[in-house]
């Protein structure tokens, strides 16, 4: 550690001091979150912060609490085993999954979450068709997607792909030596995984799951519908039944503090993870193949989480769909959608490698706006809509101020509201996946190619951008994923007469007409499905490269 | 600079005749709104047709769309604000977000009850909150008002919507001004003593719960309720026929009335055309859609829509009083089930 830093801190990676753009990048992030901890610093002062801790305060902490862990557990297991089998083994199917396996982040998971409990309950397919068919005992001893376990089980197969996608980029580009000198020591695969491949990949996992869990904190629309009241929910309630936004920011403020704390513990993995990183790629790993039950065990365990996940709330929304009236204006949906997760999408990558620079620069003031603008992640959405709207509006008395009013309303005139809204919220995404990737290009590394007589710029070129672009493209498509699904900014931020296929499947869930949300659901989905196609090429071909060396 | 903008614009239509073109002023209301239903797509289309008047929307949840219109101030494009309960209203009159309209010639026919009385908003569609009951497992004999949800004898017996759900504050704020606090504490607590699962889903999973037999009753919005009765589909039918809806019209104060209703906001760049558009809401042809596309109660009196179940309920006895005073004990209400552990 004590050796790296010193080493670090005198060298000029790449010329420029990118820390002060990058830091203003991340503060921009902040802001909302920043608005709100002022509305609950400045907002009045009553008893009803009082009253929640009497009544409900505990019942929200548990609630969270199991969710979360639920969520980070699931999760975790699906994502590393999935993407430890895609990565290093070869089995009927592989090639499909290792794009697929992405996949259910399209799912948003409130969409997961009405159709579990649609087809798990009592009146739902499943049910009836068993006491219909006389096995009333199974009827009755099947359990119903509902409650704090209910949703972090839905939170775990929705969001396994961030682990999923992190871990898979570090196992595959993880040096394989140690893992092979397990073996050769008579570790059987398990135990060498355990041993050798796990701890140098906890970086990366420990980033997925500090997402998993973020989000499923600060979801609000699934754990609503599955009666597992969160703390997000006991913040939406307080704002909503009591019209308290102060209080409401308040307890914002809560969540967003056990959300650095989560954050904190990540890094102080990453910090201690990094020893092993440092030993640099000697040899590209090479898959082992599974055969005849081995392989099929492999492919069942990557289509489970598809199918649960993806397949089955598809198909169960889809077969409500085709009995229910076509849904509206789904083409210039899907054309808003698709624009503003594309441009938020790249963005997003560029701030996210930029404020990765500017941390691997070391200067504590981008370190501090970095950390603060991934709190943004932490804030329901609907709370972060509304910090987005007091930046807006602030900024906007502050232009009429200057001008005069002559500046059109910057938040009904554009749809640059949302995208400040999308990256404010989102920055951490962008930024954590950037951040393991640049881990890669070790200080060493600028200093041989700097010694080899490249520039700068061509070090930039031709030795950052081949370690990092992966993670920058992850980071851009789960940037985009989230700008797809998100709903409380879309909502309230889009200009006239603008839809989104999240609006539009979410509006007609919530009129519960289920089979109307079908088809945005699954356009949804398909909508993710181009650029995730594109990416899996991508690493097939860089796959294919390393199966050469 | 109205007058200067007026002015402005009567030079540029001058100049536009003078030049043979017509005029380009088009006139647009700007509509902020918490419905999404497409029965609101088909009137909105229906108000352009006759009026020539486009239609604008923003549509997202009654709290964000209050900030938002709190945010943007003076300059705000809303020109008139919809919401789906009353108290979410009440919190945008409380914000000063409504201009005080004389809406007594639009809306005549509007029970007094509908309007808040200083006419900062009125209702265009109702919509009750009764008791769905197993048509199996409960003898309607057996139903009597809210409070008797309360008994013991329901013990296991109900399903309820979480207490997030604005109608079911809506309900308790009513009980709340019936009968006092302690009495809508006691029935909160009654209710959840006689909870059989912790409360999940909307009120269609209620409905579905009922059928399944995983409880005997619960309380829904109405129109949940006819959209499975009067949809084509045979399962929604078969849920329609093992559930009853019950009207407490009998008890004490009559049935729970909840409404969509609708304001001029304060800063109305198009006040007019706002007018023009609050009209139309509560003009047959509007009417008629929502009792037919979402079985929500005309509130004109209106009558010749094509929804027999729904014009069966119409004689059921509303609760007389004014919807303006439910958002008053909102808060208290919420409180209350708080307290209650209603979730």
């Amino acid at each position: 550690m004590a050796i790296e830093t010193s080493v670090s801190r005198p060298r000029r990676t790449a010329g420029w001091d990118l820390s002060p753009f990058a830091a203003i990048a991340a503060l921009l992030a902040a802001a909302p979150l920043v608005a709100v901890a002022i509305l609950a610093v400045s907002g009045p002062l009553d008893d009803y912060l009082l009253h929640v801790a009497q009544t409900r305060l505990a019942d929200y902490l548990s609630n969270s609490a199991i969710v979360g862990v639920t969520a980070a557990v699931g999760a975790g297991s699906v994502g590393v085993i999935t993407a430890w089998l895609v990565a290093r083994a070869h089995f009927p199917g592989r090639r499909f999954f290792q794009w697929a396996l992405a996949l259910p982040l399209a799912v948003p998971a409130y969409v997961a979450a009405y159709a579990w409990l649609d087809l798990s309950q009592g009146a739902g397919p499943i049910k009836s068709a068993l006491r219909d068919g006389g096995i009333e005992w199974l009827a009755a001893a099947l359990p119903t997607v509902r409650g704090p376990f209910g949703a972090g089980l839905i939170f775990a197969f929705t969001l396994y792909p961030y682990v999923y996608l992190l871990a898979r980029e570090s196992f595959s580009s993880q040096s394989v030596d140690t893992y092979d000198a397990a073996r050769t020591l008579g570790y059987g695969p398990v135990a060498a995984f355990r041993r050798t491949a796990l701890p140098m990949a906890r970086p990366a996992i420990a980033a997925g799951m500090a997402l998993v869990i973020m989000e499923s904190l600060a979801d609000y629309g699934a754990v609503a519908h599955l009666g597992a009241p969160t703390l997000t929910v006991g913040i939406v309630r307080a704002w909503a039944g009591a019209g308290a936004l102060a209080d409401a920011a308040r307890l914002a403020l809560l969540l967003a503090a056990i959300a650095l704390v989560i954050f904190s513990a990540e890094r102080a993995q990453r910090r201690r993870a990094r020893i092993s990183t440092l030993s640099g790629r000697t040899r590209p790993p090479r898959r082992e193949r599974l055969h005849g039950w081995t392989g099929a065990g492999a492919t069942l365990l990557c289509a489970l989480p598809l199918l649960i996940a993806l397949v089955i709330p598809l198909a169960r929304m889809g077969w409500l769909a085709l009995e229910a009236p076509a849904a509206r204006g789904l083409l210039d949906a899907f054309r808003h959608s698709a624009i503003l997760a594309s441009t938020t999408g790249v963005l997003a990558a560029g701030l996210g490698l930029l404020t990765a620079y500017a941390v691997r620069r070391g200067s504590w003031f981008a370190k501090a706006s970095s950390r603060l603008a991934s709190l943004g992640y932490a804030a329901p959405g609907a709370v972060a809509a509304v910090g987005v709207i007091a930046v807006l509006s602030l900024a906007q008395s502050g232009l009429d101020a200057v001008w005069g009013g002559v500046f059109p309303i910057l938040l009904t005139s554009t749809v640059l509201a949302l995208i400040f809204a999308y990256l404010s919220r989102f920055a951490a995404a962008a930024i954590g996946p950037c951040e393991s990737a640049l881990e890669r290009v070790t200080p060493a590394l600028d200093g041989a190619a700097r010694t080899l007589g490249e520039r700068p710029l061509g070090v930039l070129r031709r030795v950052h951008w081949p370690l990092v672009s992966g993670g920058a493209i992850t980071a851009g498509l789960i940037v985009f994923v989230e700008v797809l699904k998100e709903l409380p900014a879309t909502m309230i931020l889009r200009p006239f007469n603008f839809d989104t296929l999240a609006v539009i499947a979410h509006n007609y869930a919530s009129d519960e007409r289920l089979g109307q949300a079908g088809a945005p659901a699954f356009a949804l989905v398909l909508t993710a499905l181009l650029p995730m196609i594109y990416v899996a090429r991508r690493i097939v071909k860089d796959s294919a490269l390393e199966d050469l060396g | 600079m109205s007058l200067s903008r007026s002015l402005f614009l009567a030079a540029v239509g001058v100049t536009a005749l003078a030049a043979c073109q017509p005029a380009a002023e088009e006139r647009v209301v700007n509509v902020y709104t918490a419905r999404h239903y497409d029965s609101d797509q088909t009137v909105y289309a229906a108000f352009t047709e006759a009026t020539g008047i486009e239609v604008n929307t923003i549509s997202a949840g009654g709290d964000l769309l209050i900030e938002r219109v709190r945010a943007d101030g003076e300059r705000s494009p809303a020109d008139v604000i919809v919401t789906v309960d009353a108290a979410r209203l009440q919190r945008a009159e409380d914000a000063g977000l409504f201009a005080a309209t004389d809406f007594s010639q639009l809306a005549e026919s509007l029970p007094a009850n509908m309007q808040e009385p200083d006419g900062h908003w009125i209702a265009f569609t109702g919509r009750t909150r009764v008791i769905a009951y197993s048509q199996d497992r409960v003898d309607p004999a057996e139903l009597g008002s809210y409070e008797d949800l309360a008994d013991p004898r329901w013990a296991g017996r109900l399903c309820m919507r979480s207490s997030d759900n604005v109608y079911n504050q809506s309900l308790l704020a009513s009980i709340i001004i019936h009968r006092g606090e302690e009495a809508a504490e006691a029935w909160a607590r009654g209710v959840v003593a006689n909870l059989a699962r912790p409360p999940s889903g909307g009120d269609t999973d209620q409905i579905l719960a009922i059928q399944a037999g995983e409880c005997d009753a619960s309380l829904v919005n109405h129109y949940y309720y006819l959209r499975l009765a009067n949809s084509d589909s045979a399962d929604d039918q078969a849920t329609a026929e093992a559930v009853g809806l019950h009207f407490p019209s009998g008890s004490e104060f009559g049935t729970h009335v909840n409404i969509s209703g609708v304001g001029i906001a304060a800063n109305a760049p198009h006040p007019a055309e706002a007018r023009e558009f609050i009209a139309f809401l509560l003009s047959d042809e509007a009417q008629r859609a929502f009792a037919e596309l979402t079985n929500e109660f005309p509130v004109t009196g209106y009558d010749g829509y094509d929804n027999d179940l729904l014009r069966g309920y119409v004689t059921e006895r509303q609760d007389a009083l004014n919807v303006a005073d439910l958002g008053a004990q909102t808060e208290t209400a919420q409180r209350i089930f708080d307290r209650a552990g209603w979730p």
